[in-house]
């Protein structure tokens, strides 16, 4: 089972993000929920939201504890908490920041993986709302969760443009980490 | 001794820095500002200090704070301030 923990604030979609990335696991065959944690909630304050992913009936309800993934939405979260906390050894950290994994303070024996997703998201949407970028750099580096199915979500719950500039905006992100 | 509860003391959101929430952070042509105000008075989070620079009163920005709304360079006359990626 891949259990994945998303680090963001208030406002930054967290809670979309792990949606989409259940959705998407779910429309490539596996099971998967999606759930946030609730804490103080006012735009800016750090948030975490859950998914799990599996290919058999997922049947655990807690929180999640000792994730395989992480996804960090805003980089200064990482001096406020522990974004590392209970990962797995051989697990991934992504993380949305401009510089590369060895400019980060990470006490981790987990991979870390960065990408500018903030300045993907301004190039293609003219926003700073990064986290379909960041979902597409998910698919890219983990392979988890197909591209396409990932595309096919964020198109239908954002019909029009914006779905379409959200879905080029993954794109570009897997192909980041591909490069 | 209660080590369940807590005690909150007065001014602590002066200690909790939102500086860190910004995408742009402002930047100002020191040369450029007239030392009008206008940004003291249309910053919604109080950060802009009053500075001296070269003798005269200018308006620079405190970044433990300010959000990067870029009001300050809307509302600024003689466009001395620019909203510049606050790379993190
Ligand atoms: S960008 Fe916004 S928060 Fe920052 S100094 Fe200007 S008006 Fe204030
Ligand atoms: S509005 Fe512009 S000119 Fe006026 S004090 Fe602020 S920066 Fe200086």
């Amino acid at each position: 089972m891949k259990e994945i923990r998303i680090h963001g604030r208030g406002g930054q979609g967290s809670v979309t993000a792990a949606e989409l990335l259940s959705e998407s696991a779910f429309e490539d065959g596996l099971e998967a929920q999606a759930f946030p944690a609730f804490g103080v909630e006012r735009r800016g304050a750090p948030v975490k939201a859950f998914a799990r992913i599996d290919d058999e009936p997922i049947r655990i309800r807690s929180q999640i504890y000792e994730p395989s993934h992480v996804i960090v939405q805003d980089p200064t979260l990482i001096g406020t908490i522990d974004v590392t906390k209970g990962i797995l050894d051989g697990g991934m950290i992504i993380i949305n920041t401009s510089r590369n994994p060895d400019q980060l303070d990470l006490n981790t024996q987990a991979e870390v993986v960065t990408i500018d997703a903030t300045k993907l998201a301004l190039d293609i949407l003219g926003k700073p709302i990064m986290n379909t970028a960041l979902l597409g750099a998910f698919s890219g580096a983990t392979g988890i969760v197909s591209i396409e199915a990932m595309k096919n979500r964020v198109k239908a719950r954002f019909p029009g443009e914006i779905g379409e500039k959200n879905a080029l905006v993954m794109d570009k992100a897997k192909e980041k980490m591909e490069e | 001794m209660v080590d369940f509860a807590g005690k909150a003391e007065p001014g602590t959101t002066k200690k909790y820095k939102t500086g860190t929430w910004r995408t742009y952070k402002p930047i100002l042509d020191k040369e450029a500002c007239i030392g009008c105000e206008k940004c003291w008075e249309y910053c919604p989070d109080s950060c802009k200090i009053e500075t001296e620079y070269d003798g005269d009163i200018i308006f620079d920005t405190d970044l433990d704070y300010c959000k990067g709304c870029g009001i300050c360079a809307e509302e600024c006359p003689v466009e001395a301030i620019e909203m510049e990626l606050d790379e993190k």
